[in-house]
């Protein structure tokens, strides 16, 4: 049998698994998986800058809950709107508020690319949390309808179950993990990681380091705007909470645990994380003490995360070449 | 003396109290970041968990001189723990892995606190000493306010005594241009290091013991001063100290004037200034790097 054989078949045994899930596991582990979902988009979203930009950002969580508040609005004011613009409002506001940021952030990097965004983030949370008459506080937008998903004359599917929202929770996954993957494929993501390894070279060679940086921050925006934006539908809310510093920090961990150095490292730290919270949750109270000690365990013992890890056990046995990050190549 | 400019003198007395507690806070973030170019997210809540050892040492022992002389000792101490079995070990991984895990420092931290004392808010008592009001020139100020303003001034003027007058000082000046060099001429910097990351905290833990009595001690505490030394230090400039401690006073005034003011909306203003500054000059008031 070859290779490209086995891969079919892996493909289509995991998408035999993933469409026999809810029958499978139940309404309870359907919706873990919604959310699994949601934060793999916004993850992956995030390692664009992190792992292939080298940008960390403390305050992605902006995008992410300005695209569930673009969503929600919307859905609240706009009667009758359908569910695939409501979605792409989301992406839209995403969009907008990185190019408001986006001539200030991209002439730094290092701390203070991530000092920026530690402060931005909070300024559009205390935004979000003051300003009562159009998001609501603390209390957020609720309860807006849920239009069903429609292509007019053909079908109309209604998105309150819970099964066909995780139908569209990874279709939606999958679009957005393809577009992204595609986009570090192209010469551009070639470009982008140059100016992660050597900036000043990709500069000298006559690429726009600080143009490249900015068209990388409004697809990472973006798309974190899309996951708010499910996220938002999903929860059928979104409050100021959605913002806060936490929701920054989760993306990081995912990454961090997932592995900084490849595509698919976050989805699988999104993964991860989220398993370990549905068993700490059961066991302690304290999610910051869990999520503190698996960021101070992991750099300390595993800087390359999950996937770093299966490759290092992998160059026992063959000898790959995959491009290298700062962490990879200091440890 | 009319009532609108007590109003002014008091909430100027208010506002620079706080700019001084916050350039405490800064200048702590400031001199480490300086030095050893990492940035600490784990500063602020080492400023809380200070406030927290001044209650405990408190109830305690009933003396809050005492608290304030022992807790921001004993919050140095978990600073140096900090950096001697975490950071030093990670050091060669960059800046991203530092940052990283001075956050989840800051986690476990505020777990730490939630488990030992709750979540409630504690009182701290101070001794009838500085409590009440003293009348100067026919206006009325409250002395804990011009007690804090005093006692970061001579914090301030033995930061200073050490940093220019001493050997010490010399070598960490030397230090903060090139750490390599120092290292190559025999200096112990790995020593060094875990000094300047000692003093530091103690400066933030200073600051925590002297801003528990107006706050309450509270799991919250770190947020707010946290954003806002980090909002210093990115506008004045990162390693400066000269422009950590004007844009401290600066803050520290637009916040109580902006609260007698513009109320909900006070907490932008700072904000609104460090756009406007890093629009005009992305490396901040007298900063020199990134």
């Amino acid at each position: 049998m070859t290779n490209k054989v086995l891969k079919w078949i892996l493909w289509i045994v995991l998408l035999a698994i993933l469409a026999a899930y809810p029958k499978l596991f139940g309404i309870y582990y359907t919706n873990l998986f919604v959310t699994f979902a949601v934060f793999a988009i916004f993850s992956v979203s995030f390692n664009l800058l992190l792992g292939f930009t080298g940008l960390l950002s403390f305050g992605h969580a902006m995008y992410f809950g300005v695209g569930g508040y673009g969503t929600a609005l919307a859905l609240k004011h706009i009667q009758g709107l359908p569910l695939l613009p409501a979605v792409l409002i989301g992406l839209v506001s995403g969009v907008i508020l990185s190019l408001i940021f986006c001539p200030l952030v991209v002439r730094v990097s290092g701390t203070a690319f991530a000092m920026l965004h530690l402060a931005f983030g909070q300024l559009v949370h205390m935004l979000a949390y003051k300003l009562r008459s159009i998001t609501g506080g603390e209390d957020g937008i609720g309860g807006f309808p849920i239009p069903p998903l429609s292509i007019p004359g053909v079908v109309s599917i209604n998105m309150k179950t819970p099964e066909n929202f995780y139908y569209f929770a990874i279709i939606v996954l999958g679009i957005s993990l393809w577009v992204m993957w595609y986009f570090t494929k192209t010469p551009f993501g070639q470009i982008q990681v140059g100016v992660r390894d050597n900036a000043m070279r990709i500069d000298y060679l006559g690429f726009k380091v600080p143009q490249t940086k900015a068209v990388v921050y409004v697809v990472a925006g973006a798309f974190a705007g899309v996951a708010g934006s499910i996220y938002a539908l999903f929860q059928n809310l979104i409050s100021s909470g959605a913002l806060d510093i936490f929701t920054s920090f989760t993306p990081i961990t995912m990454t961090m645990v997932g592995g900084i150095g490849s595509f698919f490292g976050p989805v699988l730290g999104a993964a991860i994380i989220q398993v370990i919270e549905e068993l700490s949750t059961r066991l302690t109270e304290q999610v910051e003490l869990v999520v503190g000690l698996i960021l101070i365990l992991v750099i300390l013992f595993v800087p390359m995360g999950f996937v770093g890890l299966v490759r290092l056990l992998r160059e026992k046995w063959s000898a790959p070449s995959a491009p290298a990050t700062d962490l990879e190549k200091a440890s | 003396m009319d009532p609108t400019t007590a109003m002014y003198v008091a909430q100027g007395i208010h506002g620079l109290a706080y700019g001084m507690i916050l350039f405490l806070v800064a200048s702590g973030l400031n001199i480490i970041f300086g030095m050893m170019g990492i940035l600490n997210l784990a500063h602020a809540s080492f400023f809380m968990l200070s406030a927290y050892f001044s209650y405990q040492f408190l109830s305690m022992t009933g003396n809050f001189w005492v608290a304030l002389l022992l807790a921001p000792v004993a919050t140095a101490f978990f600073g140096i723990l900090l950096e001697r079995f975490l950071l030093r070990k990670i050091h060669a991984l960059g800046h991203m892995g530092e940052l990283i895990i001075t956050v989840g420092v800051s986690l476990v931290i505020l777990a730490g606190v939630k488990i030992f004392w709750g979540t409630e808010s504690l009182p701290l008592k101070i001794p009838p000493l500085l409590t009440g009001l003293v009348s100067i020139a026919g206006m009325d100020y409250p002395i804990y306010r011009l007690f804090i303003i005093a006692l970061s001034l001579v914090v301030l003027g033995i930061m200073a005594l050490l940093l220019y007058k001493t050997r010490l000082g010399k070598i960490v000046r030397a230090a903060v241009s090139d750490a390599d060099m120092v290292n190559a001429l025999g200096v112990n910097m790995p020593l060094v290091f875990m000094f300047v990351f000692g003093v530091g905290t103690w400066l933030a833990g200073v600051a925590g013991v002297a801003i528990a009595p107006i706050l309450l001690v509270f799991p919250g505490l770190a947020d707010q001063i946290g954003m806002d030394a980090f909002v210093v230090i990115v506008t004045g400039g990162f390693g400066s100290l000269s422009g950590a401690f004007i844009v401290s006073i600066i803050f520290g005034l637009l916040s109580s004037y902006g609260v007698q003011f513009l109320s909900q909306l006070a907490p932008l203003l700072m904000f609104i200034f460090m756009a406007i500054v890093l629009a005009i000059k992305p490396t901040g008031f007298f900063g020199e790097r990134e």
